[in-house]
């Protein structure tokens, strides 16, 4: 295990390439992590997500903007493909997994991808169904795959108005499955009146509201870990 | 005074008796097209559907203007992407592009067809806009949108590659945008020829919840000040989302008015540019227009009033599923309302 000073560069690295939106420089913060030993898991949380939220911040001051957003996760995913074959399993008492997609009439899929990166990163099982998904397909792959979350993406206030359908099938079907909506036409309301759990109105919020909920994994993590 | 001169005098700055309501985005209604006994999916391929749906906007509710195409895939087909408009989908789904022109960087180079004005649904849509005008121009505007440069970039190819490429390689995507520019000042010049009296740009995809103000100006506002400089009519400009901060901008690309939705705050837009600025908006079609009762419906159309908007106008597309009484209590606000300011 590599010492307290190296390690902290190493996830200085890490955290910093995220924010740069330096490819190479996670890439290599990741491979220092493994061969000198580092906790992968700690490499993730502590270097990429860390980075994430600050890109969340920058986001937010409106110093970043969409496009910066997009190449930083390019730099997170550069490390978290090498950082994640050495990830031990998380055992956080659920099974974390998730259906994500574009509902059908939207093409659009940034804030998915976003949200899907978040989920990537905290180790959850993704399936992700894409863009321009039929409503239906989301219950199926919900049924199918047993997941414990959904989220419904749409950019365009023409393509939002399938989501209702598609919650109440699935709470017909599986009351304890949580639903989040996301996209520019939603609304907090709108969440509340078609019975969704969550939801994010754009990318930075997709991103915070991800984060949040990879935070509240990882607290429950260290809980258990002190525990021990 | 009726509709069309109402809405005319108001392009031209001159006085009118009241605040007219209108857009010149997708405004057909379910109730509309089910009158008519069309199905959604069926009116954006035939010209005489489109422009019969369009129309009854007007002629149930009054609205002040008949406004085609209703879809946002028309310059994106002429240009070689293939679309989808769900033949067979039983609610509303608006047509999206299923194929894209370019699939990576070493394919942004393209040029335009020279038979630009003859492919896709462009035919189509000089022949809706001509029935249009033929069946309500008397009474009202009719008007045609077409899509500002960077949107059409975003359906053409990658919208997230385009994002990236706007900030490593600003020159190249400035050439791409010059053809798109390029093919949209075709398109508007044939709806214009077919007798539309203005047309909307709608540089949706580039609003500053996405692209920096400075991205903004030197990336987007050069190529639509190229389309925008081209229509020799009224024209309005048309951004979504977060515009407080590019007002002054959308106003330098030089558009007759220019049209903000509900994220932005119209009064500090107004203080901004000045009384004689024409700002149309900005109330939520859909959280107001559509789920929401009549008394917002109306609370709503006087605040955009008592902000100073100089027409009552969406932030969007209006959603087609509006209710009938909501649109009635619309007019009726306005009518009554209206005149006061």
């Amino acid at each position: 295990m590599a010492d307290e000073t190296r390690k902290k560069e190493i996830l200085d690295k890490l955290r910093n390439g995220v924010i740069q939106y330096d490819e190479d420089a996670c890439r290599e913060g990741a491979q220092e992590a493994v061969a000198e030993g580092l906790d992968a898991n700690e490499a993730i949380f502590d270097g990429l997500v860390s980075g994430m939220e600050e890109v969340g911040r920058l986001f937010e001051a409106q110093e970043y903007f969409v496009p910066e957003i997009l190449m930083c996760a390019d730099a997170l995913y550069a490390g978290l493909e090498i950082l994640k074959p050495h990830c031990r399993q998380m055992d956080l008492g659920v099974k974390g997994s998730v259906v994500i997609g574009t509902v059908e009439g939207d093409v659009h899929d940034i804030g998915k991808n976003l949200v899907k990166m978040m989920f990537d990163v905290a180790g959850f099982t993704v399936y992700d169904l894409g863009r321009d998904v039929p409503l239906d397909k989301f219950v199926e792959e919900q049924l199918k795959t047993d997941s414990e979350l959904v989220c419904l993406s749409a950019m365009m206030t023409t393509s939002m108005v399938g989501m209702p359908k598609v919650i109440e099938k699935i709470k017909e079907k599986n009351p304890n499955c949580m639903i989040m909506i996301g996209g520019a036409p939603t609304s907090k309301e709108l969440a509340d009146k078609w019975g969704a759990d969550g939801y994010a109105e754009d990318a930075s919020n997709a991103l915070k509201e991800a984060i949040k909920m990879v935070a509240f994994l990882k607290k429950l993590r260290d809980e258990k870990a002190q525990k021990k | 005074m009726n509709s069309r001169e109402r809405v005319l005098k108001l392009f031209k700055k001159e006085a009118i008796d009241r605040v007219p309501c209108f857009s010149g985005m997708g405004n057909i209604t379910e109730t509309g097209i089910n009158k008519l006994g069309y199905r959604f999916a069926g009116i954006h391929l035939d010209a005489k559907q489109m422009a019969d749906t369009a129309a009854t906007t007007y002629k149930l509710f009054g609205y002040e203007c008949g406004v085609v195409p209703v879809d946002l895939c028309v310059e994106a087909e002429a240009m070689g992407c293939v679309i989808n408009v769900y033949p067979h989908a039983e609610g509303i789904l608006y047509p999206t592009i299923k194929e894209k022109l370019i699939h990576g960087e070493d394919e942004m180079n393209i040029s335009l067809p020279s038979d630009l004005a003859s492919r896709g649904r462009v035919p189509l849509l000089k022949e809706a806009i001509r029935l249009l005008k033929a069946d309500i121009g008397s009474e009202v505007a009719i008007g045609s949108y077409v899509l500002g440069p960077f949107t059409l970039a975003g359906q053409i190819m990658e919208l997230n590659d385009l994002l990236k490429l706007s900030f490593k390689k600003a020159d190249k995507v400035a050439k791409l945008l010059d053809v798109m520019a390029d093919a949209l000042i075709i398109v508007a010049k044939e709806y214009e020829n077919a007798g539309a009296d203005y047309i909307t740009v709608r540089e949706m995809g580039a609003t500053s919840d996405v692209l920096s103000p400075r991205v903004f100006k030197n990336l987007i506002l050069p190529p639509l000040q190229k389309v925008i400089k081209s229509i020799s009519g009224h024209s309005v400009l048309h951004i979504c989302g977060k515009t407080n901060d590019i007002v002054t901008s959308m106003m330098e690309a030089g558009p007759t008015a220019i049209s903000v939705e509900q994220k932005n705050d119209v009064a500090e837009s107004r203080k901004k540019l000045g009384g004689d600025a024409l700002i149309f908006g900005n109330f939520d079609p859909y959280n107001v227009l559509v789920s929401g009762n009549e008394e917002l419906v109306r609370s709503t159309i006087r605040k955009c009033i008592d902000d100073g908007v100089s027409a009552v106008w969406p932030g969007c597309d209006i959603w087609p599923t509006v209710p009938p009484q909501n649109m009635i209590a619309m007019m009726d606000e306005i009518n009554t309302y209206g005149g006061k300011k």
